[in-house]
């Protein structure tokens, strides 16, 4: 199809559903699929702004006015949807957060959702019974005094005049960015940022931009960046269509997701490397009789490490149903940047140069070539020893971002704020350099956990190792990420112990790493006192700590066993 | 044991890529057999089919153990 890219120019969210309720296609909207990814439904975009029309008048009734903070947790459903749109447009900022983990998540989750409230005193928490009776069940009846449920919601009147004009400096909505307890942190974006963002997006390919043809699927959880901005907003802004998948439904059954982009010849389809680990390794060819991939003109890999095994992998067991290698797009980004801040275009599939000398931490002997700045977005590198001077190509150092889709701050978070931006541009944490104007990602400043797209703190995990060996604040265990084989990104916690009080430890603290973050880990070690480095004032230096880990000089005690 | 409760232990064993025999119904699915998001979707889906169940995402949030796994086929066959 010769069609030209998607052109929208709405400077607001309200603009933009607007827009696209008058102008795209009847056929054009959201098709959404039950919780098996089995039956769907479709509503377009006209009747997805009258749902949220009619959410914002009913928010207006439960007292939810321009800036308050709306916590959601709700699985992808119309409601999640509705309610969202819906309380954009009333002027308040929605932030979403994830339902419950699959198994054993309970707990946890309901100790989360309290934690929030005290970050972002929230007016009310929009969720099910299911989370109303679990922060009941798990001492949290403060959380649970705000939770409206959404047949609760729906029953209160339409408020008139419930819209707000928003302008584009406005903030938009908020985006959790990691964390299950404590630390978390709340990413302020306007409409300013998103719709820039969105217009730049349709160009993350030139070779195959947007056009009002386009469609996407996607399962990503719309409480992650990717999932909101790349799936439901992408798609709103341009009155494009858009299939749906609760993420579950995916995880449970891979398969749906690549028969979803066959049956409806999806053009764009953006996930995290594991989703297209887990394809090779779950989906079974024989299932996949007449699948056709050959539509599919984005498969964007982005939000965590994109591993080239993997992607060769991929590519070789579904080129025969017509995936085209060529067309991999690896994208760097964050929720900081809104989404995305570098793209690949030269689709060439996945291209790797050597690790150059002197990242250290990096364990991987081959880099992944993440492309060029998006539109309107200008990358530097600047120098982690001197900070302030920016460094040239092929040189290592943090990379750094300025454009209008760069976050205003974190909400309610000043220092962290201050440590991000800094005259204008944002200070990702991440290593890397430049070639050739392309942007090489080698490692991180900043002390985080990706798994499986999802960022984790180390101090969540140091906090419960302390927790369990009774070491209170005095910081004896250190936290980080190493990258195992095709498994990408695994958790490894170091603990110092005294040589005789290991006994029961190991259990007891992989089953409190496993009940609060969800997490398996991939390796505890223990340690003596005294073993972990430490910098002067007493704080864990947690890149030296896995440069010991990696080259074996840590001496284990009690030596814990690993899992596969 | 019920031939549920065996069928459901070699579901586990499949997923955890284990030996049967090694499962103990003490072990905590996601610390000691490394259940990851992936893996706990997998599991819950092979027990619903197999087991022609629907596991309410309730009940499955309250579910750490193996044994909180054979408690639950039991309660609900």
């Amino acid at each position: 199809m010769n069609s030209k890219p998607c052109d929208s120019n709405s400077s607001t969210v309200r603009e933009a559903l607007a827009f696209s309720a008058k102008n795209a296609p009847p056929e054009n909207g959201i098709r959404l699929y039950d919780r098996r990814g089995q039956n769907s439904e479709l509503r377009n975009w006209s009747q997805i702004q009258q749902a949220a029309h009619d959410r914002a008048a009913r928010l207006a009734s439960a007292g939810i006015n321009r800036g308050d903070r709306l916590l959601i947790c709700l699985p992808t459903s119309w409601e999640l949807l509705e309610i969202q749109l819906g309380a954009i447009l009333r002027g308040a900022l929605p932030v979403l957060v994830a339902p419950a983990a699959a198994l054993g998540g309970a707990a946890s989750h309901a100790r989360k959702v309290a934690s929030l409230l005290e970050l972002l005193s929230p007016k009310r928490l929009v969720c099910d019974l299911a989370t109303r009776n679990e922060l009941l069940e798990f001492d949290c009846a403060e959380a649970a005094g705000y939770s409206l449920l959404t047949e609760e919601l729906f029953e209160l009147p339409v408020a008139p005049n419930a819209l707000y004009s928003a302008q584009p400096d406005d903030l938009a909505f908020l985006q959790l960015t990691s964390g299950s307890t404590g630390r978390q942190r709340a990413v302020m974006i306007t409409h300013h940022n998103l719709t820039q963002h969105l217009q730049a997006l349709v160009h993350l390919s030139s070779a195959a931009p947007c056009t009002p043809e386009s469609n996407i699927v996607s399962w990503l959880p719309l409480n992650h960046d990717m999932g909101l901005v790349s799936g439901l907003m992408m798609t709103m802004y341009h009155g494009i269509k858009l299939t749906l998948f609760r993420p579950d439904a995916f995880l449970a059954r891979p398969k749906i997701w690549l028969q979803a982009l066959s049956a409806f010849k999806a053009s764009h389809s953006a996930a995290p490397n594991f989703a297209y680990q887990l394809c090779t390794e779950r989906v079974d060819p024989a299932e996949l009789a007449g699948l056709d991939l050959s539509n599919w003109q984005i498969p964007l890999t982005g939000a965590e490490i994109v591993r080239p095994d993997t992607c060769r992998a991929f590519s070789e067991k579904f080129a025969p149903f017509g995936f085209q290698t060529n067309c991999f797009l690896p994208s760097y980004g964050m929720a900081e940047a809104t989404l995305a801040v570098t793209s690949d275009q030269k689709r060439q599939g996945i291209r790797t140069a050597p690790v150059p000398r002197g990242s250290s931490g990096n364990e991987a002997n081959e880099v992944v070539c993440n492309g060029v700045p998006i539109r309107d977005t200008e990358v530097r590198i600047s120098s982690s020893a001197a900070p302030g001077t920016w460094l040239g190509g092929d040189e290592i150092g943090e990379v750094c971002v300025r454009g209008p889709a760069i976050f205003k701050g974190y909400y309610n978070d000043r220092a962290a704020t201050a440590d991000a931006l800094r005259e204008g541009w944002l200070h990702t944490g991440d290593l890397g350099f430049m070639s050739g104007g392309e942007l090489y990602l080698t490692g991180r400043i900043k002390d985080l956990l990706i798994i499986r797209g999802n960022n984790f703190m180390p101090h969540e995990l140091e906090w419960i190792a302390d927790d369990a060996t009774g070491g209170g604040s005095s910081e004896r265990s250190g936290a980080f990420s190493v990258t195992r084989g095709t498994d990408g990104e695994q958790a490894v916690l170091v603990v110092e112990v005294s040589a005789d009080k290991t006994k029961g430890l190991d259990q007891d603290i992989r089953t409190r790493v496993g009940r609060v973050l969800g997490l398996p880990l991939a390796d505890l070690v223990f340690v003596k006192r005294g073993h972990i480095p430490k910098t002067t004032s007493g704080k864990v230096q947690r890149r030296e700590l896995k440069q010991r880990y990696l080259e074996g000089k840590l001496e284990r005690i009690a030596a814990a066993q690993e899992t596969e | 044991m019920t031939p549920k409760q065996e069928l459901v232990l070699e579901l586990i064993a499949r997923v955890a890529k284990k030996d049967k025999s090694f499962i103990q119904p003490a072990q905590d699915l996601i610390a000691d057999l490394g259940f990851d998001s992936p893996k706990q979707l997998e599991l819950l889906t092979e027990m619903e089919d197999r087991l022609q169940i629907e596991i309410g995402e309730d009940d499955a949030a309250r579910i750490n153990t193996v044994g909180d796994v054979l408690d639950y086929v039991e309660k609900k066959t």
